[in-house]
């Protein structure tokens, strides 16, 4: 090896090593100082990969953050209307009745934001309350026919739809979206009910391209790594979605995650639950 | 002129034994005739470079030899894909299995001890060609090391990696002559470049592939790089430089030129994919006349086969519906014809 190769070997070493300082100080970064938010989650919120394809192969356990919007898991929300999405920086003057602009709001793409997630607020509180009352309307029906097979298989599917509100389906809820995480602090105050998230929103025509209506693509850090000393307590968690199949037989568990200075959340702690 | 790679090495080798071929056939026919001196002076030489040649790069000195590298190329290319594939599903296989702060010192010390092995089979491997797969190795490790990092401590995902995986795989092709890397660099600086375009009118940069207009600065650029770098030393480099830069201007206008709706052009869909597809002629049409103007075959071979994509994908539009199929055919076949009598002429310029 020549003069000139010694450096070029040195620089690629040099290069993973920055590289990696450089991550780390990121991840320590996040996680200086008191964090941003520390929710405290069950396997409603947190769900484990389905195993399946190269997941098979996978050792390690990343669980997924479960979030909702609208109903019953929609991404787009009443809250996530044309005020909102101009004041996240959409430009939404243009006439939509128009083949010019409906061009335009098809082209226009999606943005970072910031997020502001709930656990078991007024939302969450809705979308049990309406699940109890079509519960209760099916029951209703079907008991006012009683030979009646589809009103019974729509009182039966509402039923499981109940269980599956009740004690199954994620508390977690996205109810406002901003471009400046302070003041989204501010109005969220409660670090144990709010977290605030990196996000993805994007206009879309609805109504027949009659108006510009906003969904949320995706929370960006919706990915929760279990580190090796408390992956026992996840044995034995199923995934699960949108009360279909059987019911969630699994153990309870009560998972601390706490989203940091650059809101990339981490698990501080896992207990089960009797 | 001292030579540095194998590929300098093999090109001196091939013109010694072109040399040599044809003043044999000079002195048969009585057109040139060495001094039994100056014969054994060129033999020697010739000689010495040759030993040289082969103690140091491993070259191919015969027509065998070489089909027999062609056999070890296609091998060694098989073999880096192949181990960059094991390495990562190893890791994937147990990395559950470690905790923390063992997971990060594993993919640390994989990117270096990989780099390092490199470094240190270059020094023993005259040929290239375990080097390069070494290489191939080592940039995968690299890039698993700072993808595992991120799923590890969910860093939020960010274009900026792309930026070391692109230096390391650039570095790795220039120290090892690899042009495998050279690609892999390429591609995560053409993802860096487009990525970062996308941004600049507020998108979210993985959406970056929705507007493909957002690769054409990344193909200017490409195609700037051997202008502004030299590339003697690395033998097929600047052609690679350019091949990339032609499919990140061609593919990308061959897109719009289908589906107009996806341009960031505020006009009628039919009109941009109306302008892209002339666009597509002119530009595929200018580059192989100046392909032809530089010698360069390799610009001229990539335009000529997107001329003929945007002839095709053109005629196929037009009446693949309600022409007879063998007619249709038929007109490809002529269109290829003409294509054959147009660069034959200039050919013979």
């Amino acid at each position: 090896m020549n003069w000139s190769r010694r450096h070029i070997f040195a620089l690629g070493a040099a290069l993973i090593v920055a590289t990696n300082a450089v991550a780390l100080l990121g991840v320590a970064y996040n996680r200086s100082g008191t964090p941003d938010s520390e929710l405290r989650l069950s396997q409603r919120e947190l769900r484990p990969p389905f195993q399946w394809g190269l997941q098979r192969e996978n050792s390690g356990l990343s669980l997924t953050l479960v979030w909702r919007a609208g109903e019953p898991y929609g991404s787009s929300a009443a809250w996530l209307d044309r005020a909102k999405l101009t004041e996240l920086g959409f430009d939404l003057s243009r006439p939509v009745a128009t083949p010019a602009g409906r061009r335009y709001y098809a082209k226009l793409r999606s943005r970072e934001v910031y997020l502001v997630l709930e656990l078991d607020g007024s939302p969450y509180q809705a979308a049990l309350d309406a699940a109890r009352e079509r519960a209760e309307k099916r029951k209703a029906e079907a008991l006012a026919h009683p030979g009646d097979a589809r009103l019974k298989m729509q009182a039966d599917f509402a039923e499981n739809q109940l269980f599956h509100e009740e004690h199954e389906a994620s508390r977690l809820f996205a109810i406002d979206a901003g471009l400046d995480a302070g003041a989204l602090r501010a109005k969220y105050a409660d670090r144990s009910r709010y977290a605030i998230v990196r996000g993805r929103v994007r206009p879309a025509l609805e109504g027949d391209g009659a108006r510009v209506d906003g969904y949320i693509t995706a929370v960006i850090n919706d990915s929760v790594n279990v580190p090796l000393d408390m992956r026992k307590a996840f044995e034995g968690v199923t995934p699960r979605s949108y009360g279909f199949g059987p019911r969630y037989a699994g153990p309870t568990i009560e998972a601390t995650v706490a989203f940091g200075r650059r809101f990339e959340p981490w698990l501080v702690g896992v207990a089960r639950k009797p | 002129m001292p030579v540095q790679s194998r590929s300098e090495a093999q090109q001196r080798t091939d013109e010694i034994h072109a040399f040599q071929r044809e003043l044999q056939d000079l002195e048969r026919r009585g057109i040139l005739a060495l001094t039994a001196e100056q014969r054994r002076a060129l033999e020697s030489h010739h000689g010495a470079l040759l030993a040289e040649f082969a103690r140091q790069f491993d070259v191919d000195r015969d027509a065998q030899a070489k089909q027999l590298s062609w056999g070890m190329r296609i091998a060694s290319l098989a073999g880096a894909l192949a181990l960059g594939a094991s390495v990562f599903f190893l890791f994937y296989q147990f990395w559950g299995r470690f905790s923390t702060t063992l997971q990060v010192a594993i993919l640390i010390a994989a990117a270096l001890g990989s780099f390092a092995a490199t470094a240190w089979i270059q020094r023993r491997d005259g040929s290239g060609y375990f080097t390069k797969l070494a290489a191939m190795v080592a940039f995968v490790c690299f890039v698993l090391n700072v993808a595992m990092l991120g799923q590890i401590f969910d860093i939020t995902p960010s274009d900026k990696a792309l930026v070391p995986w692109a230096a390391f795989a650039l570095l790795l092709a220039y120290a090892c002559d690899a042009r495998l890397l050279l690609g892999a660099g390429i591609l995560c600086a053409i993802a860096f470049v487009g990525a970062r375009t996308g941004t600049f009118s507020g998108a979210y940069w993985l959406d970056f592939g929705e507007r493909p207009e957002n690769f054409f600065p990344a193909a200017a650029l490409l195609f700037a790089v051997p202008q502004l770098v030299r590339h003697e030393r690395f033998p097929g480099f600047a052609q690679t430089y350019r091949v990339f830069a032609l499919l990140t201007l061609y593919l990308p206008m061959l897109v719009l030129a289908n589906w107009g709706q996806l341009s960031y052009l505020d006009f009628d869909p039919g009109l941009v994919k109306g302008g892209y597809q002339i666009g597509g002629f002119l530009a595929s049409g200018l580059l192989a006349w100046l392909g032809v103007r530089r010698g360069w075959a390799h610009v001229v071979n990539t335009s000529v086969t997107f001329f003929l994509i945007f002839l095709y994908t053109k005629f196929f539009d037009w009446w693949w519906d309600w022409m007879p199929k063998y007619l249709f055919f038929f007109l490809l076949g002529l269109t290829a014809v003409l294509f054959l009598l147009v660069l034959r002429r200039l050919r013979a310029r």
